[in-house]
């Protein structure tokens, strides 16, 4: 199968830019995620390579074939791609039964009868819908309209996948369920597939690669633990799960690779695996399970006492709100502490310093420390 | 388990083989649309700046046709006449239609589920035979004329302006009723639930929230019926034009069979000024109804609403008791008159029907003009309704499920011939016919060319309930279809189509109903060989033969409700399977 590369796409719907500069490179035999809100660009990207919109600048290959060519006025109609699609919808044609919807692409290839019902029969098989093929779609579940959608669009073996947030109208139990199942099969097929969704825990659980959009650039790239653990940008970083972001400055010359930072006005001294021109102001990404809650003060420094504003039980874990002087933080425990005044460490290797412009407050708030 | 020998995935992808190019095809389905909108429009005005009849030689390019049409008093006194009878008949009509609307949807008024389908029957009546039940019962000698002025003592004359008002509000209610029922029942119940919630009476949520959102559909089918009531020509015919009560059509009417020089260049002139009004509404009506964009309710349907004004006893007894008296006095007794009239050999208070008891009525339209007159009408309404379906569904998908150029100029294009008056499509098509030989002369001598002009002047209606369907069917079914693989024409025979096939059909009964009944276009159209029901009616009733056209109107009702009932169980029928 194939690889896509996405070439510095680009769309605007008048005077608003829905998409700018958009590249990358789904590699053949890989899930890549496009994770962004609403309104990101993502969905734009999926149609685009998909042929159902034309972006205004840019080149869009599968395999080397051109599917979009700006420069050379190229837009290889939707029909033409050879592509499996899964839409939000399902978009199971409510006239055909089961079959007839997967047997539908190779009538439209002119495949003969004989051909059409074995693979018919194999691609129910395989999503291991067999038994409804006889049914209309109004009598099937979400789930089974979903596979039905699925084996439609594998059923010719097209070049490459395309899933437009195919679980969004799943509820929360069975959303679970298949997208394990649509992992494994993914990925024993080894189908490039480009997925689309706003759902941070299914694009981590899902992805080979993510690549996370807002207001129509991409802002990260990299493996979901990459995405996770190594956010680019302030807007990544609380995307993706929940974050605290630190306005802070640095304390003096980096040493060894690190610097020491201070943030808020008690001063919460921080030391972070990374060179900080001194005086340089920052802003550093902690995630809540990565700080260590503790009811006497710990070792190893990093740390500060903090008074706790609220506690909510999550089921799995405990959330609670402190005040580590002024510096609001968010931290998560499966402990019960029952104490007000706790303290909180943050090990030098859970900090990451943020790029791009530390907003101007943070200078403010570092102001009062120095 | 899942195995990669059952679906070898690394095989190579199936070819697919290029289909249909889909752009000739598209605009293939333009032009069509294109040139039947045109057809009537183009050679009207160019005959109305013409010394003389297209047919005539040394003809100059001139606008005397307009300052003749503008001198003549008659022409004014038509439109005076004109606007009298429209402004009142809109007045009467959006007041009583919104009324019955709100007391329908929102009160527990007595009857309410009875009278709400009632209420919409007269939309699909002929509305000739409408007119002339009305003549029969309420008319000048009517039977229920002198009852009305020497018993009730009003002093009620259907022949004069307001009297053909009377009639016109009452063909017009339900075009209003429609347009506000439907508005009501896809406006947020929450909102007036939110109402209620904050402390207001059911009677303040009425008149503080459900009626100031319904101003839209009060603006939009007051407009509506204003048009509709410009263009009249049955109304004055048969009750006005013999007291000298002209409207402009009717005028025009008159102008055009009258004159002493056949086909004069000002009756294109009246008509392209009528066609100037048209267009202005319809202008008007775009506009506005794109301001009030503000009142279109956001977001979902919220639970049931429990925003029924409860009347009181007495006051939902009355009211129900007089909805039912007006539809009877409207609909039913009309028509009963109209049953009656064609069993009779003649219908009079004096006499008890009975005693007058006849035959010889429904024998004579068994013969000679009647007769041909109901299998013309009966094929232009078959052949008419199914290819012109077919075209307006196609059109449709053009003009909202392609990535043809010029479709957005689509649902104007299929708008027009519904929104300018209907003698303007029987003038004009006379000339286009005239005009492009061939094939002109030869549609003009047969009933292909009246096919031609009332299934234009009906594809508007078609095209409402197709697109209507069209927006409820999911834009992603298409997109998979196109991903599969399938060309815009395969994806539109195949999928899109097909799965509008109930609303294909409606459409296809709707066209039907509505040519049969029509009659505008053909008065200028028809010739003796080639007439339709209508103008066989409307020629007998000028020479005073009451009984065979008092037939003729029944047969038309009858044929009418019957396509109604198939087609509405039929459609039933349909969804009952689609939804099970």
């Amino acid at each position: 199968m194939p690889e896509i590369t996405v070439e510095a796409i680009g769309k605007s719907f008048g005077a608003e830019a829905a998409l700018s500069d958009v590249s990358f490179t789904v590699r053949d035999g890989e899930l890549l995620t496009l994770l962004g809100p609403s309104g990101c660009g993502k969905t734009t990207t999926l149609m685009s390579v998909a042929g159902f919109q034309q972006p205004d600048t840019g080149r869009i290959t599968c395999g080397g074939r051109p599917f979009f060519d700006r420069a050379a006025r190229l837009h290889l109609p939707a029909e033409a791609r050879n592509i499996g699609m899964v839409f939000q919808s399902y978009a199971v044609w409510p006239h055909m039964t089961v079959a007839q919807n997967v047997a539908f692409p190779l009538k439209v290839r002119k495949v003969p009868r004989a051909e059409t019902a074995e693979r018919v029969r194999q691609t129910l098989e395989l999503v291991e819908m067999s038994a409804y093929a006889a049914r209309y779609p109004h009598e099937l579940s979400g789930g089974q309209q979903q596979r039905v959608a699925l084996a439609r669009a594998l059923v010719y073996s097209p070049a490459v996948l395309l899933l437009d947030e195919p679980f969004s109208n799943l509820d929360a139990k069975l959303r679970e369920r298949a997208r394990v199942w649509l992992k494994g099969l993914q990925a024993e097929l080894a189908l490039t597939t480009v997925f689309v969704t706003h759902d941070q825990e299914e694009a981590l659980s899902m992805s080979d690669r993510i690549v996370v959009l807002d207001r129509g650039r991409i802002q990260q790239e990299g493996t979901p633990e990459e995405v996770y653990r190594r956010p680019a940008s302030r807007f990544v970083a609380e995307f993706l799960g929940q974050c605290n972001v630190l306005s802070a400055r640095a304390a003096e010359s980096p040493e060894n690779g690190t610097t020491r930072l201070v943030a808020g006005a008690a001063a919460v001294p921080l030391t972070v695996p990374r060179a900080v021109p001194a005086g340089e102001a920052v802003e550093v990404a902690v995630r809540p399970e990565a700080i260590e809650l503790s009811e006497s003060a710990p070792d190893g420094g990093n740390a500060s006492a903090a008074r706790v504003r609220s506690v909510a039980f999550l089921g799995d874990q405990y959330r609670y709100e402190l005040d580590a002087g002024d510096l609001p933080l968010v931290v998560t425990s499966p402990r019960r502490f029952t104490g007000l005044q706790l303290w909180v460490r943050i090990p030098p290797g859970a900090g990451w310093i943020l790029d791009g412009d530390a907003p101007a407050n943070s200078r403010a708030a570092a102001d009062v420390t120095s | 388990m899942i195995s990669l020998t059952r679906l070898p995935a690394r095989r190579a992808a199936l070819a697919r083989r290029p289909g249909l190019r889909e752009n000739p095809v598209q605009a293939l389905v333009w032009l069509l649309v294109l040139a039947c909108v045109l057809a009537p429009v183009l050679p009207l005005l160019y005959a109305s700046v013409q010394s003389k009849p297209i047919y005539d030689t040394g003809r100059t390019f001139t606008l005397s046709a307009y300052s003749q049409l503008f001198s003549d008093p008659a022409f004014w006194a038509a439109a005076r006449n004109t606007a009298e009878f429209a402004g009142l008949t809109t007045a009467c009509s959006v007041a009583l239609g919104s009324v019955f609307a709100v007391l329908c949807a929102r009160s527990d008024v007595l009857g309410r589920r009875i009278w709400g389908p009632l209420m919409a029957v007269p939309v699909l009546l002929p509305p000739l035979g409408v007119i002339l039940g009305w003549n029969a019962l309420y008319g000048p000698g009517g039977y229920a004329h002198s009852f009305i002025t020497a018993t009730l003592h009003i002093p009620f004359n259907l022949t004069s302006v307001p009297g053909m008002a009377v009639l016109g509000t009452a063909t017009a209610v339900p075009v209003v009723f429609l347009v506000c029922r439907a508005a009501l029942a896809s406006m947020d119940t929450s909102l007036e639930n939110a109402g209620r919630s904050v402390g207001a009476g059911p009677l303040r949520v009425l008149s503080r929230v459900t009626l100031p959102m319904l101003r839209p559909a009060l603006i939009n089918s007051g407009l509506l019926v204003f048009t509709l009531s410009i263009e009249s020509l049955g109304i004055p015919l048969v009750l006005g034009s013999p007291q000298g009560h002209d409207f402009l059509a009717s005028y025009l009417y008159g102008a055009w069979s009258n004159a002493v020089t056949p086909d004069p260049p000002s009756v294109s002139a009246g008509a392209t000024v009528m066609l100037a009004v048209a267009c202005a509404l319809l202008w008007l009506r775009s506009r506005l109804i794109g301001d009030e964009a503000r009142f279109v309710s956001v977001g979902g349907r919220s639970g049931p609403a429990d925003g029924t004004v409860r009347l009181g006893r007495w006051a939902r007894v009355l009211l129900g008791a007089l909805m039912g008296l007006y539809l009877a006095a409207t609909t039913v007794a009309p028509l009963l008159a109209l049953a009656v009239e064609s069993v009779v050999s003649q219908l009079t208070p004096l006499i008890a029907p009975w005693h007058l008891l006849t035959s010889a009525n429904w024998a004579a339209i068994a013969h000679g003009e009647y007769i041909q007159s109901i299998r013309n009408s009966a094929l232009i309404a078959l052949a008419g309704g199914a290819v012109t379906t077919v075209l307006v569904a196609l059109a449709t998908t053009v003009a909202h499920r392609s990535r043809f150029a010029l479709r957005r100029s689509l649902p104007f294009l299929l708008l027009f011939p519904r929104a300018i008056p209907g003698l303007i499509v029987g003038i004009g098509f006379f000339w286009s016919f005239l005009l492009v030989n061939p094939p002109g002369h030869a549609l003009l001598n047969s009933v292909w060319g009246l096919t031609l002009a009332l299934s234009v002047r009906s594809m508007t209606l078609a095209y409402f309930v197709l697109s209507a369907a069209l927006t409820a069917v999911s834009t992603s079914l298409d997109d998979a279809g196109r991903s599969a693989g399938a060309s815009w024409w395969t994806t539109i025979t195949r999928i899109t189509l097909p799965i509008l096939r109930p609303a294909v059909f409606v459409a296809f009964i709707l066209m039907f109903v509505s040519i049969l009944n029509d009659y505008d276009p053909a008065l200028f159209l028809a010739t003796p060989n080639t007439t339709v029901m209508g103008v066989a009616m409307l020629d007998a009733e000028a020479q005073g033969v009451n009984g065979p056209v008092a037939a003729m109107a029944m047969v038309q009702v009858a044929i009418t409700l019957i396509a109604i009932a198939v087609g509405g169980r039929l459609f039933t029928a349909r969804l009952r399977r689609a939804s099970a």
